[in-house]
């Protein structure tokens, strides 16, 4: 039998780990965020250091990033709303440009800025730390010292980051409605009936619900996927870049499944 | 190094979590609230049933219109047996005023958009409109009108295609036309094209050259005549001509006709003397009488005489014949 070249070899190799490694990974993102679900759930595990350290990261993930993503996404907001306004007055059509922003900034891209916004500071922050603290061995002196690195350190951090994700999104929706009746009515108060039916139109339940869902899932993924990718490389400290290099890119592709797998399911 | 932010301890940490939680509890409240508000489910509402024949391009969540104003939404939109879209609208019970019982309800579907509920009320004094009233609904769009007009225009396009195939009468028509053009710009011009060929064509060039050729020769025939109506009018007219001799013998009888009447007067005097004369001698009379019945009968011939040359002669100056 002819022995295969030694690179080939070395690839397939690789390839049959990737295979294997990757349903395995995300086996753990979905077991650690069931984890962290219940631990949060349970009233028992809210000790004093648990909700210090949630404090915490609650603080770093979303009262420290509030004011500039906000500004940032109103200021995006205004510019995104005025180019529909003004298109769609363009071809005839500045009855449909409300439902257009909504539909387009509010439920789509909001949500998704603010899950980027969230993984790439605090996520990215994360991965890091857990991928350090994992390669020295803090969890296993932490555990020895009666601490549970789980109810103490990574459920604050994944609650901090789901709650980012939400609040950051849900605060620069209500601003871009603000300014969406600001851009297309001015401030007169007399065209509050159209806009509130024209909203309620597009705020159906199925949307309501969806969008509900997307941003809670938004939040799990940012909160998940990098710790679960910094816990699971060897320990060794040339493989910390690796783990926040795997934790990013997974995140990415998860936020990317996440809105296409809605935007299918909604408007498909 | 590290940043001081992030590794000094943050006061108030556990309160400003708290105000974070309390905020994204607070947004979504106030946003349930606000869906439900919008979505009208706060509001006290009157049921109405629309029937069409096709409920296509009305969704959940539209608005029936009244002159451009929002009265009611849409709630559910269901087949039922008869084979109508049943479309179930609420309107609130502060927009029901606008809805009569004679209001009339159009789905209109434009090209751009979903169709439009609208509600017309003619009459705004008549009665209300009961609670789960079932109307009909008057389609009046324009995707309807679009087959049609694709049919029309189809039909048009046919003929056109008819027109113009190769042996169409339009075809034939112009080819006649070319045939003609190329006859006119033959020798014989518009001659061929009416008399269709060229030597129809040249036969009434000949025509018309025989034409003038015996035009010519009249035209000499009446310089002749001419001449000749000269000569006979001068012969007639000229001094010392027929009519000139004609007058002078007029004249001189009517010189004579003169005398004549210049005798008659006299003797007409010596009438009238042998009248008184026989005024006493009555035999001699009769005598007399019968003599002038005589003179008198020949005064009457010589009158009409005269008359008579008078009439056969038009140009005497003086046609009275003055009786004594």
């Amino acid at each position: 039998m002819p022995q295969l070249p030694s690179s080939v070899n070395r690839g397939l190799i690789a390839l049959g780990g990737a295979l294997i490694e990757r349903p395995a990974s995300w086996l753990r993102v979905f077991r650690f965020a069931g984890v962290a679900l219940v631990t949060a759930l349970s009233p028992s595990a809210w000790d004093p250091a648990m909700r210090r350290a949630t404090a915490q990261q609650i603080h770093f993930s979303a009262w420290q990033a509030l004011p500039g993503f906000t500004f940032a996404a109103a200021m995006l907001s205004f510019v995104l709303i005025r180019i529909v306004e003004g298109t769609a007055r363009d071809y005839g059509l500045s009855q449909y440009a409300l439902g257009l922003t909504v539909r387009v900034l509010i439920l789509e891209l909001i949500p998704v800025l603010a899950a980027l916004f969230v993984a790439l500071r605090s996520g990215a922050a994360i991965n890091t730390e857990v991928t350090l603290r994992h390669i020295r061995g803090d969890f296993e002196t932490l555990a020895s010292a009666g601490e549970d690195p789980l109810r103490h350190d990574l459920v604050p951090r994944a609650v901090g980051a789901v709650l980012a994700v939400m609040l950051l999104s849900y605060l620069s929706s209500a601003v871009a409605l603000v300014l969406a009746y600001l851009a297309l009515y001015g401030i007169s108060p007399w065209a509050i009936g159209s806009f509130m039916r024209i909203t309620g139109q597009v705020f159906g339940p199925v949307v309501v619900a969806g969008y509900a869902l997307k941003t809670l899932l938004f939040g799990a993924a940012v909160a998940a996927i990098p710790i679960t990718a910094a816990l699971a490389v060897p320990r060794e400290r040339e493989m910390a870049p690796i783990a926040v290099l795997r934790g990013m890119v997974r995140l990415g592709i998860a936020v990317a499944v996440i809105e296409g797998g809605f935007l299918a399911v909604m408007y498909a | 190094m590290a940043d001081d932010r992030y590794s000094q301890p943050v006061p108030h940490v556990e309160l400003k979590a708290l105000a974070l939680l309390g905020l994204v509890l607070g947004l979504v409240a106030a946003f349930a609230v606000y869906v439900l508000y919008a979505r009208g489910t706060f509001e006290e509402t009157q049921r109405l049933y629309l029937m069409a024949d096709n409920s296509e391009g009305v969704s959940v969540g539209a608005d029936l219109s009244f002159s451009g104003f929002p009265v009611g939404r849409v709630q559910r939109i269901e087949l039922v047996p008869t084979g109508q879209a049943r479309i179930v609208i609420d309107v609130p019970r502060k927009d029901t005023r606008w809805l009569r019982q004679s209001s009339v309800f159009t789905l209109e579907r434009g090209l751009v958009g979903g169709a439009r509920l609208r509600a017309f009320t003619g009459n705004l004094e008549d009665k209300p409109l009961p609670p789960d009233a079932v109307r009909p609904v008057l389609r009046g769009d324009t995707t309807d009108e679009l087959p049609a007009l694709i049919t029309g225009l189809k039909r048009v396009l046919d003929n056109v295609e008819r027109m113009t195939a190769m042996d169409s009468d339009l075809n034939a028509g112009l080819a006649a036309v070319r045939a003609m053009a190329e006859r006119l710009g033959g020798r014989y011009g518009a001659l061929t094209a009416l008399l269709g060929s060229e030597e129809e064509a040249k036969k009434l060039v000949t025509s018309i050259d025989r034409a003038n050729v015996l035009l010519a020769s009249l035209e000499a025939l009446s310089h002749k005549l001419g001449r000749t109506i000269d000569k006979a009018d001068a012969r007639l007219f000229d001094s010392g001509g027929v009519m000139d001799e004609t007058q002078k013998a007029v004249a001189q009888l009517n010189a004579a006709l003169g005398d004549a009447r210049a005798s008659l007067k006299k003797a007409d005097t010596v009438l009238a003397e042998a009248q008184k004369i026989a005024a006493n001698t009555s035999s001699a009379t009769a005598d007399l009488g019968a003599l002038r019945a005589q003179v008198e009968a020949s005064l009457r011939k010589l009158s009409a005489l005269i008359e008579e040359i008078n009439r056969k002669w038009p140009f005497a100056r003086d046609t009275e014949v003055k009786l004594p």
